[in-house]
């Protein structure tokens, strides 16, 4: 719509319909890769989607099972244990690796979690009572940990994705609404302006032939009189004496002049 | 039997008797955790709790409350509890008073000598500690960074002190033997207080001790569970049992060399007193271990109030108390997370 | 260790990154006792405890530093707390680090409020031939 009556600023001769004719061709190709690709990029945010809605769920179930966990922890090895863990913390011995993957020409950030090696420091927390609870919470909170941190890639994703897809419809869109309606317009209005020079040439032409034939009217016209006038000059010569001969040659000359 | 008893006992220790039993008829029944199991909101239970003795520390608490508050004026009910009955004792009551502490004492030592090493605020430490185990110059132990000098500066002034000589090493404090380093204090802590009771005589010696060997061998059984698969050797586990109790020293050397939760299980099982706790626990089953002992523990502790004229009554006391907070805590968890179907599972009925 | 297969990890990306948490007291405990607690040199730490005390401004600042710092990949938010905050979520749009609202114990999971997942729901409800629109 808003392409138009817009058209490139060009010089209407062959040649630049070539060119642009060749841009139109470029232009058409690569709206439908784009649109390919944005096909592409849409079914995969709809399966991250998918699978964003399922884990969320479940990670409600599993936060709330460590939580638990966690209760029961401090129910056997007393409320203090929550000072002892938070003392003991010094270094993250789980840590997320940021890895990329590669969708359609899109970098899809993905997160993988490790276990740094070294022992934990928890290891004999809770060892006069309740240190089992406390590992059974602790795997539980690891758990929760590796589905959050699956949460997190397939968010970013999901980020990622929905502003590839904007930016690719975005183009799609340009150029199926902009670029290719203003070449397809360059291109008519170049035709037209080929078409009208076209018809100026035949109007010259016509022009010129039309009075060339004027021309040839009058010339004949001259020539008649010219005769007539000969005729009666060559009575008058005849009668009078010579100088016809003269003349007559001369007339002869001039209607070679003319053809 | 302990005729002696009865006539000098209510001299100095009748009132203080008669306010524990007191106390101990306020605390909650099996109809009180009938009707908080049935709460739906941590603000029902409030309600439920205002009209009990927890009544009176809870009636300010604003209105979105969270389990620790609950736990945290519930604690302090206790701790008023203990204070009232220290102030008033006298000698021998203080001091076995004072000994209940101790076991908190060695807590907050621990907690803070870890917070030192990760160098957090001392202040911060001190409002984590355990109200029960303060003591003057609580704080100065954070300026501690090896174990001589720990005892030298602080614990030396502290009744901990004796139970230091066992575990002073040259080393300097860390992660691992600081947990192992807590549980030599609590070894040699309830070594003493075994001692100590065993010369105040009579009901008390006899019950005390009873307890205390419970205590002990549970301990024994729980760090060796605990301490399967972790790089604690069996010299170093079988030095974190307490020399006493029903399991010493047999059943020890037996602990120790265990590799598995069914060799322990058939190590105790020999004892007939524990083999009850284990025959409700089905094999290979370890979790509910410790709620067996609970109930084991607190069946004890209520059987002492049966007697008259023994300080044992003072003990079950704090130990029954420290059960219903845990109790309540269970109940307000499950009712804060919504897991009402588990509320049976962690109430230890007392009454 | 050394060798990073460098063929899936950017340049700029480091190897390992942290797992920050805002959280109440218990879901910190937990998840320090997972593992993911960081205490640095100048004994910063990766996580924030937030109790009815905490004043809002200390829970902006901590998210600010939290999503500026370089070494964090992944930043978790008890949902309570992101309500609080909920402009400053809003309006941040970074890929890196990524919010995850979690669910608290006090406080269960209510999917209505996340930023994330309200945008999801949007989308399946403006476009019905959505694969689970319906559900």
């Amino acid at each position: 719509m808003s392409g138009s009556g817009q058209r490139l600023n060009v010089v209407p001769t062959v040649t630049v319909l070539g060119v642009v004719k060749a841009r139109l061709v470029g232009a058409t190709k690569g709206h439908q890769l784009l649109k390919k690709k944005s096909d592409a990029l849409t079914m995969q945010f709809r399966q991250i989607l998918k699978r964003i809605v399922q884990t969320k769920e479940s990670m409600g179930d599993i936060m709330k099972s460590a939580s638990f966990a966690l209760t029961e922890a401090k129910y056997t090895a007393g409320d203090n244990i929550k000072h002892i863990v938070r003392e003991n913390v010094q270094s993250a011995t789980i840590k997320v690796k940021a890895k990329q993957e590669n969708v359609a020409g899109v970098k899809l950030p993905k997160f993988e979690h490790f276990t740094e090696a070294g022992e934990s420091k928890n290891d004999l927390t809770g060892l006069a009572r309740g240190g089992q609870q406390i590992q059974l919470c602790r795997s539980a909170y690891v758990k929760a940990v590796e589905l959050l941190v699956e949460l997190a890639s397939l968010q970013t994703s999901f980020l990622t994705l929905d502003e590839a897809i904007k930016t690719t419809n975005r183009r799609v869109n340009a150029l199926e609404n902009v670029v290719k309606p203003r070449l397809e317009n360059t291109i008519s209005y170049i035709k037209g302006e080929l078409d009208e020079l076209e018809r100026e040439e035949f109007f010259r032409l016509k022009k010129i032939q039309g009075f060339k034939k004027r021309e040839v009217e009058r010339q004949r016209k001259k020539k008649f009189e010219e005769d007539q006038v000969a005729e009666i000059d060559w009575e008058k010569t005849h009668t009078k004496g010579f100088g016809s001969d003269l003349l007559v040659p001369e007339a002869q000359k001039d209607e070679d002049i003319i053809f | 039997m302990y005729g002696f008893e009865a006539l000098t006992f209510n001299i100095h220790a009748g009132y203080l008797e008669a306010i524990v039993r007191g106390y101990r008829s306020g605390m909650l029944t099996a109809v009180d955790y009938n009707n908080l199991s049935q709460c739906e909101t941590l603000d029902d239970i409030k309600l439920h709790l205002l009209a009990t003795d927890y009544g009176h520390y809870l009636q300010n608490e604003p209105s979105p409350l969270h389990t620790t508050a609950i736990v945290e004026k519930c604690t302090q009910k206790l701790v008023d509890d203990y204070n009232h009955l220290l102030s008033q004792a006298t000698e021998p009551l203080s001091k076995f008073l004072e000994y209940i502490t101790y076991g908190y004492i060695i807590d907050n030592v621990v907690l803070i000598v870890t917070g030192a090493l990760h160098e957090r605020d001392v202040q911060e430490l001190l409002e984590k500690c355990h109200p029960l185990g303060m003591f003057d110059g609580i704080a100065t132990v954070a300026a501690a960074h090896s174990m001589s000098e720990l005892y030298r500066l602080v614990l030396i002034d502290t009744p901990l002190a004796p139970y230091f000589s066992e575990c002073i090493t040259s080393e300097d404090l860390d992660d691992m033997n600081i947990e192992i380093m807590r549980n030599t204090l609590y070894k040699a802590y309830l070594e003493d207080f075994y001692r100590f009771c065993q010369k105040l005589g009579g009901a008390t010696a006899e019950i005390m001790c009873d307890l205390l060997s419970f205590e002990a061998d549970r301990r024994a059984v729980n760090i060796t569970i605990n301490s399967i698969g972790t790089e604690l050797t069996r010299d170093d586990r079988r030095k974190l049992y307490s020399n006493f109790g029903l399991l010493y020293p047999y059943g020890h050397e037996e602990l120790a060399v265990g590799e598995d939760f069914d060799q322990v299980r058939a190590v105790v099982e020999k004892y007939p007193p524990y083999q009850a706790i284990f025959a409700k626990l089905s094999y290979g089953e370890s979790q509910m271990l410790d709620k067996a002992f609970y109930e084991e523990e607190v069946k004890r502790l209520t059987l002492s109030f049966e007697q008259q004229f023994h300080y044992a009554v003072f003990f079950a006391y704090v130990r029954l108390r420290e059960q219903e907070i845990r109790n309540l805590m269970w109940i307000s968890e499950c009712v804060a997370q919504n897991q009402k179907s588990r509320v049976h599972d962690g109430i230890v009925l007392i009454f | 260790m050394a060798a990073a297969p460098a063929t899936s990890v950017q340049g700029t990306a480091r190897t390992s990154s942290l797992i920050a948490i805002i959280a109440d007291e218990d879901t910190v405990t937990g998840f320090l006792l997972a593992g993911v607690g960081n205490v640095d040199l100048r004994r910063k730490t990766n996580y924030l405890i937030v109790d009815s005390k905490t004043p809002v401004k200390a829970i902006e600042d901590a998210f600010k530093e939290f999503t500026t710092r370089d070494d964090i990949a992944v930043l978790l938010i008890s949902q309570y707390i992101a309500n609080m905050i909920r402009f400053l979520i809003d309006s941040y749009k970074k890929p890196l680090p990524a919010i995850l609202e979690i669910p608290s114990k006090d406080h269960p999971y209510d999917p209505t409020h996340d930023s994330i997942l309200s945008r999801v729901k949007h989308m399946f409800s403006s476009d019905p031939a959505g694969p689970i629109g319906r559900g």
